[in-house]
């Protein structure tokens, strides 16, 4: 036992020693080892902006649609390293609404420095945050957003509201996706490509990543939904989590990277 | 979640304010209706004669209005369970179009632009504009405080004066733990659990703790209610189908349907359902229930209708149209 102790002692004061040297470096570098990364959303119609003013876009297979609504939550973002680590940034809960053009960008601080190759988010709110303190509720998150199911509580993820206009009559559809459990969990990963390029993350510079966020592909993706018989959906069913599906995997993409936007 | 009480310290102040809330009708879309409507002190906060309340312009939602009574012991609200948190509970009532058809952010509009729940709100939260959590928190700390525990029935368990219970309700008692505690538990009276208690076979109209589940094994059940107060918050079940007491002792009696969901308890060794109980035992379990009343608890001015305050000429009337 008492021979253990020495080694004990011994290694304690090796871990004492490098963790002095180390602090060392760091104070000569006085390099602070964080930075941000901007993210800037862009909702888009295919090719087109998304404007709520009346303006019918064409889906694939040829139909006409308005929209009038078009809201989601990004959360939960990770920024991925070549190396495969990774950073998952905390609270970070974002509510990107069409109707309010100053809530589709954010920056995520406290990033550390480094290159990254990937980002990943939640399209949505997790169940630990939507369950948690009723009363912590405030900001993007602040159920007086009508983003809010209070019958079963709970955020809505996302909310798209518009007109089928290729119909007689005209036909409105509402889509109201959420629900965190199982078997109709609507909590959804996305993880648009960074397409080769590199997020260089330092304390002097903040890399910027714009994303598009294409409406069609809710309709076109895992599930081909044609608009005429667009599910509405305003509790958790199986159609929400195949209009979830579809939107974790085709509805955002990369459309540039800037190394530095600051 | 239960709720937090040391989150929302109780201050004479702030349930005032929480009480004013609840029994002011403009919170709802027309002006019409407020919590206290459907929810009234007499009945246990329950709706007296009414199977489905009528929310703004008489419109009926779909489920009975429930007892609020010793709501801080529950982990989630509503027949289904949707409701995760006391506070949260507001919303609900609120914003659906069948009852106060108010958004959030429209019912912190009309409370921003009233002097005086602005001074009041001031006064307890700080100078700034009425908020979600400010709001929530009001409405609890009166939600929070409607505990009943002063029957005669309580009396009775504390060897209180007055707490004398008669032979026929001893006899109630006695059948109330070896037929009836299996999940009217504790002396909250519900074990907060949901369970299909044979109403029906299929649950198309209503499939209570499935709408939020989305589980073919949760088909059918509802929350199991609390007893206190239960002779006076009739009409009975989620859907206030059974009038009256004894047709709610009947339906254990003898109506339990049988569906796949159906709770073991009222599944009988011989094959049978519901719960054997003679026209004697059904009429000693009646009158047991009857010691559950606490007339207290239902008539206590501290509960009831604010008074509009004199010397608040600047202030809409506040009173509730009940």
């Amino acid at each position: 036992m008492k021979k253990r102790s020495a080694y004990s002692f011994l290694a304690l004061l090796l871990t004492a020693s490098a963790a002095l040297l180390n602090g060392c470096k760091h104070d000569a570098d006085s390099q602070p080892s964080t930075g941000s990364v901007a993210f800037e959303l862009k909702n888009v119609v295919g090719q087109q902006p998304l404007a709520l003013d009346g303006t019918a876009y064409t889906t694939a297979g040829g139909e006409t649609f308005t929209v009038n609504t078009f809201e989601y939550y990004i959360s939960n973002v990770k920024l991925t390293k070549s190396d495969g680590t990774t950073y998952a940034a905390p609270n970070e809960y974002h509510l990107i609404n069409t109707a309010k053009p100053g809530s589709s960008s954010f920056t995520v601080g406290n990033v550390p420095a480094g290159d990254y190759t990937g980002v990943s988010f939640v399209v949505g709110v997790d169940s630990t945050t939507t369950k948690g303190d009723p009363l912590a509720l405030t900001g993007d998150l602040n159920p007086a957003n009508s983003m809010y199911w209070a019958w079963n509580t709970g955020h809505i993820f996302l909310k798209l509201e518009g007109t089928v206009t290729s119909t007689s009559p005209n036909k409105p559809f509402t889509c109201h996706i959420g629900g965190y459990r199982q078997p109709l969990s609507a909590i959804v990963t996305a993880t648009p490509s960074l397409n080769g390029a590199t997020l260089p993350v330092r304390a002097s510079q903040v890399p910027k990543l714009s994303i598009a966020a294409d409406v069609l592909k809710i309709f076109d993706g895992p599930t081909k939904f044609t608009l005429s018989n667009f599910p509405t959906t305003m509790m958790p069913s199986a159609a929400s989590v195949q209009v979830a599906n579809n939107y974790a995997a085709g509805m955002f993409s990369v459309t540039q990277v800037q190394p530095n936007s600051k | 979640m239960v709720y937090g009480l040391a989150k929302n310290p109780p201050d004479a102040a702030t349930f005032e304010l929480g009480r004013q809330l609840f029994y002011d009708a403009r919170l709802s879309s027309d002006g019409t209706v407020s919590c206290g409507s459907c929810h009234r002190q007499a009945a246990a906060f329950a709706h007296a004669g009414q199977r489905l309340s009528p929310g703004v312009a008489g419109r009926r939602a779909t489920r009975n209005a429930p007892a609020l009574q010793n709501l801080r012991w529950r982990r989630s609200f509503m027949a289904d369970g949707g409701v995760l948190g006391l506070e949260l509970q507001t919303l609900a009532p609120l914003t659906s179009p069948a009852e106060m058809n108010t958004p959030l952010a429209d019912a912190l509009a009309k409370l921003n632009a009233d002097p005086v729940y602005r001074r009041r709100f001031a006064a307890i939260y700080g100078p700034g504009p009425i908020d979600t959590p400010q709001f929530l928190r009001a409405l609890a700390q009166f939600t929070a405080a409607l505990t009943s525990a002063d029957s005669r029935y309580d009396q009775y368990v504390r060897h209180e004066a007055g707490g004398t219970l008669t032979a026929p309700e001893l006899r109630g008692r006695a059948l109330f733990a070896a037929k009836c505690s299996g999940c009217h538990a504790t002396d909250l009276f519900s074990d907060d659990s949901f369970r299909n208690n044979g109403l029906d076979r299929t649950f198309t109209r209503d499939s209570g703790r499935a709408h939020i589940t989305s589980r073919a094994t949760d088909r059918g059940r509802f929350r199991v209610p609390s007893l206190r107060n239960v002779a006076r918050t009739a009409p009975y079940m989620h859907d206030g189908r059974f009038a009256t007491l004894p047709q709610v002792l009947a339906h254990y009696a003898h109506g339990v349907q049988p569906s796949p969901t159906l709770d073991p308890l009222l599944r009988r060794p011989d094959g049978r359902l519901g719960i054997p109980l003679s026209r004697q035992q059904q009429a000693d379990l009646l009158a047991f229930l009857h010691t559950l009343t606490d007339q207290e608890f239902l008539t206590t001015p501290r509960l009831a209708p604010p008074r509009v305050e004199l010397g608040r000429a600047e202030s809409a009337p506040l009173a509730a149209r009940n």
